[in-house]
């Protein structure tokens, strides 16, 4: 699967622009993961992207075909997450399941939904109705139905909300195999998800691109840029954007990313946070 | 493809739910409403009364509640955000397509339930006259149809607005309608077929193919809206016309729905069964057309052909007519409206004709130029569907193997400007019928069956005197009865057949037309040596003519028959209806108050005592008549709104109705029944009233005010109202 994203804008009728110009290039096997601040065309991306909406401006190939002309393959093809989804609670799990495949036109069924009620951890509750489930169990059937079908192509928009540290490793490390023979996208506010498993990030804000390449070109990009010093020592200091605050025997310990370090800041190594930070704070100071 | 695999689960999903099965358990109840609450077919037939009402009603539930289901179930993907699920996997088209689909066969399996729920309910209320089609039929297109209806009208509210409010407010507005304006108007009350009546002992197809055209007629009109609103179903983030204009891009979306729209409006526009007449009726401008000078009639014959199973007719007549003025002249026909006429020949050569698109009492003008030719015989092919011109009394054209009534224009082309012949107008008339049905020419008439074809099929054949003539036939039991010094030929349905054995009939028309003839008279239509009861199907009423009287089935009902305010059994109510041929045919008594404690009623009931007394004694009349009235007129005086009826007028209308029909009920059946014994005693015995009634049955009667008023009563009796009063 290869998704070729050409000066794509996004103007919702309201007259807000959510995404200016977006060029981007996906392409399996790959998992990239989509970071950036609260509405910063994420989500929208992503809805282009399931064509939930329709671009106002520049198009989306799927596979060398634009996307509105390739719905139908791309939904036969297609596992989505959204961040904010329901399921219909009368339905038992393997029911609820059922119906998915279904809608996925799924030639096998059965087996299908006995691997994803295996790979998300649920057969205790297969035969349980959906209003029975938890918060976390609810968002693993949701994960579940979009894994169904092995779709060559996964959105997930925050798919660990709601999961246990116990389970959002298990789902982690479930992505990554996942990826290995898929395109996934992966949009979570969790640096450390993204950090362990994705080999790509893209950063988007205020609708543009800031960053596409891999965390390792995301960190390289923020170094020399990291420091760390004790709060009285930058009293006086602005320009600092604070990334961390520790109590320390000998004070508060902060830790700080800027385009200039300040004399007392002691250079650090920068992590995919800081780096991220120090991204989206070069930003938002042009 | 992925709609029908998508089909079974969404019905699976919807049959999960308690709300489908809240609101399939009050759809399978709701014929209950047609027993109780909501009866619009108002005749008394135990068709009407216990098959068309519940199902209407069950229709009308079932229409309204699977519309509101279909709403709750269209919103119920939104509200729960299951929609940006199953709008990533598949368009949102197919599920909506798929949701309509569940529903249907949700409404399917509702229908199938309550069916098989009322059928005995059904076959045990209506008894000896059940029959199974009728029921199935009658659940099929009066309950049935209205689910899908209901379920379409709703999801296109939905579906253009988007909003569960909004979509049970516009729901509800149409089904008021449906309820209320559209009433009336049999092609547009889609909720609440306009059926006032179902025959019992003869067949309903007229009814159920005229109900079946409206539901036709709606189903594609609302799923040519429903395409549209399909074509409006949100997707892709746009509004209603944003989603528009993305699915019309397949051109065959819009142009299906534009062609179920133009289907509808065709089918609306194309219906058979009513014609245009002219709805004043005041307006007579067919018999106001100049005869044809110097043209006399000869004779006429004509040969008809009914399809029993299309309910259509096609015939050949033939008049022979003399044109003495040595020019060509202009003839004038009325025909029914919904025969084609074809092949107009004058003396064998074809001739020029039209036919009028004005109409007026049933009939359209067939105009015929004939040739200056002294005799001329004008030949003419005519066929269709009859069409009846009441929308709200359908019924009366009935055409199948168990009845039919062609009248006059309906049976051949009705001659109206040419003057008659020396004989009048001689007709030989032909019908070739199934071999169940017995021809009955309505007047003094006899049909003989004059041949026999393979199939059992035979042509009857009758001679009349007329330009026009009804002819009644049917699966008729006919029972000859010697009786008050003539012939009584009375045909009844065979399916009624139980009922007529049960309660004596053939005993008590020899005892009512034996007693009546004797004490009043002979009946004034009668030919003198023999009288045609015949038994027709529900019409509203009967009538008579010149050796004929037609009897409503709707009189002799097994329901009707058990009314104690009639007779004290059954075979007693059967004479009550039979004295009704002396007290109340026609335009005997004024119907200008039908509450009025004067009426056809206080006679007949009488009479019916007088034979009842002769038949079994002057104990039993007492105890079953006597002492009946006069409880039910103690009551009656008694009764709270009769002593102070200015409450009745604070209750609602319905109500106020229901008690004032209650009220005038006792004052026609049991009041006015004891002040003519009342009577009876003060003019000096039943010898001496049988002489007054023996004078008003006979008196010559004023043409320009025909009626028999209680003040002719009084006067012939030489009393008072006040010295008549009971209190």
């Amino acid at each position: 699967m290869e998704l070729k994203i050409q000066n794509v804008t996004m103007t919702y009728p309201s007259g807000k622009q959510a995404l200016k110009g977006l060029n981007l290039e996906l392409k399996s096997p790959s998992l990239i993961g989509l970071l950036g601040p609260n509405g910063a065309g994420k989500s929208t991306l992503m809805k282009l992207l399931v064509t939930a909406l329709l671009p106002t401006g520049g198009c989306i190939l799927a596979d060398g075909k634009p996307l509105a002309r390739a719905e139908r393959t791309l939904k036969a093809n297609l596992g989505y997450l959204p961040q904010d989804f329901g399921l219909f609670d009368e339905l038992s799990v393997t029911q609820f399941l059922d119906y998915m495949a279904a809608l996925k036109g799924l030639p096998n069924p059965k087996a299908a939904i006995q691997e994803v009620i295996a790979a998300v951890n649920l057969e205790e509750k297969a035969k349980a109705k959906i209003r029975t489930l938890s918060g976390g169990q609810r968002q693993r059937v949701g994960i579940a139905q979009a894994l169904l079908g092995d779709p060559s192509l996964l959105i997930f928009d925050e798919p660990t909300v709601g999961l246990d540290p116990e389970e959002r490793i298990h789902f982690r490390n479930l992505f990554s195999r996942t990826a290995q023979n898929r395109l996934v996208l992966l949009s979570t506010h969790i640096i450390e998800d993204v950090q362990s498993v994705c080999d790509q990030i893209v950063v988007i804000h205020r609708g543009q691109i800031l960053f596409t390449g891999t965390p390792e070109e995301l960190i390289q990009s923020a170094a020399g840029h990291v420091g760390a010093f004790y709060a009285q020592e930058a009293a006086q200091e602005r320009g600092l954007h604070i990334t961390a605050r520790v109590n320390t025997g000998k004070g508060v310990r902060c830790r700080a990313v800027a385009d200039v370090l300040p004399a007392f800041a002691q250079v650090e190594e920068p992590t995919l946070e800081d780096a991220y930070l120090y991204l989206i704070s070069r930003e938002a100071a042009r | 493809m992925k709609t029908i695999r998508l089909l079974p689960l969404e019905l699976g999903r919807l049959l999960q739910s308690r709300l489908t099965w809240l609101v399939m358990l009050l759809t399978v109840l709701g014929p209950a409403a047609g027993l109780f609450l909501y009866k619009p077919a108002t005749a008394a037939t135990m068709n009407s009364i216990y098959l068309a009402n519940p199902a209407i009603a069950g229709g009308v539930v079932g229409g309204i509640l699977f519309g509101l289901l279909a709403i709750f179930e269209l919103d119920r993907a939104r509200r729960s955000r299951m929609d940006v699920l199953t709008d990533a996997a598949v368009s949102p088209l197919c599920t909506a397509l798929a949701r309509l689909l569940a529903l249907l066969a949700a409404a399917v399996l509702t229908v199938a339930l309550t069916a098989l729920l009322w059928l005995p309910v059904s076959a045990g209320l209506t008894g000896a006259v059940f029959d199974g089609t009728d029921y199935l039929l009658a659940y099929l297109l009066l309950m049935g149809a209205a689910l899908p209806l209901g379920i379409l009208a709703a999801s296109c509210a939905y579906q253009f607005t988007r909003r569960a409010d909004l979509s049970g407010v516009l729901l509800a507005v149409f089904a008021a309608l449906s309820l209320t304006v559209w009433a009336g108007d049999w092609q547009l009350c889609w909720l609440n077929p306009c059926v006032w009546a179902l025959s019992d002992d003869f067949s309903n197809f007229r009814v159920f193919c005229s109900v079946a055209w409206m539901r036709l007629t709606w189903l594609l009109a609302l799923s040519g809206v429903w395409t549209l609103s399909w074509l409006c179903v949100r997707q892709h983030g746009k509004g209603a016309l944003g989603s528009l204009a993305r699915s019309a891009r397949r051109a065959y979306r819009p142009a299906v729905a534009l062609a179920l729209l133009a289907c509808s409006c065709a089918v609306h526009l194309a219906q058979p069964f009513i014609d245009h007449s002219n709805p004043d009726l005041t307006v007579m401008s067919f018999y106001e057309i100049p005869y044809a000078q110097d043209v006399t009639f000869l004779s006429r014959s004509a040969q008809v052909f009914p399809d029993t199973s299309a309910g259509t007719v096609t015939g050949r007549a033939s008049y022979r007519l003399r044109n003495a003025s040595g020019r060509e002249q202009r003839i004038s026909f009325g025909i029914n409206p919904g025969y084609a006429v074809s092949h107009v020949r004058a003396n064998g050569a074809d001739v020029p004709f039209s036919v009028s698109d004005y109409q007026e009492y049933n009939e359209a003008l067939l105009e015929v130029t004939v040739p200056a030719e002294e005799v001329v015989e004008v030949t003419m092919e005519y066929s269709g569907l009859p069409q009846e011109s009441i929308p709200t009394m359908q019924g009366g054209k009935e055409l199948s193997s168990e009845y039919l009534c062609l009248e006059n224009a309906a049976l051949s082309p009705r001659l109206l400007n040419v003057l008659p012949g020396e004989n009048g107008y001689p007709a030989e008339l032909e019908i070739t019928l199934p071999a169940n049905m017995t021809a009955v020419p309505f007047g003094s008439a006899q049909a003989e069956v004059v041949s026999q074809d393979e199939s059992g099929a035979r042509t009857w054949r009758w001679e009349d005197n007329g330009t026009g003539g009804i002819l009644y036939a049917g699966d008729y039991v006919r029972e000859d009865i010697e009786a008050g010094g003539m012939t009584i030929q009375f045909y009844y349905g065979r399916k009624h057949q139980a009922v007529m054995e049960e309660v004596g009939a053939v005993e008590a028309v020899r005892a009512v037309v034996d007693y009546c003839t004797r004490h009043y008279g002979m009946l004034s239509f009668g030919s003198g040596e023999t009288l045609k009861l015949i038994q027709s199907r529900v019409a509203g009423g009967g009538y008579a003519a010149d050796g004929a009287s037609l009897l409503d089935e709707a009189d002799f009902t097994a329901a009707n028959l058990g009314d104690t305010g009639k007779g004290a059994a059954p075979g007693e109510t059967f004479i009550h209806e039979l004295v009704h041929q002396w007290w109340g045919l026609g335009n005997m008594f004024d119907a200008a108050d039908p509450a009025g404690p004067w009426s056809a009623e206080g006679l007949t009931v009488y009479t019916t005592y007088r034979i009842v007394k002769e038949l079994y004694g002057e104990a039993y009349a007492r105890e079953h008549y006597v002492d009946q009235w006069q409880r039910a007129v103690d009551d009656y005086y008694l009764n709270f709104y009769v002593r102070h009826p200015e409450y009745l007028e604070l209750l609602p209308e319905s109500e106020q109705l229901s008690i004032s029909n209650s009220l005038s009920g006792v004052r026609q059946y049991s009041e006015m029944p004891l002040k003519i014994l009342r009577a009876e005693q003060l003019v000096g015995g039943e010898e001496a009233m049988d002489k007054i009634l023996y004078s008003l049955f006979n008196r010559e009667l004023d043409p320009m005010y025909p009626y028999l008023t209680y003040e002719e009563f009084l006067s012939a009796c030489a009393l008072t109202e006040e010295e008549l009063n009971l209190e």
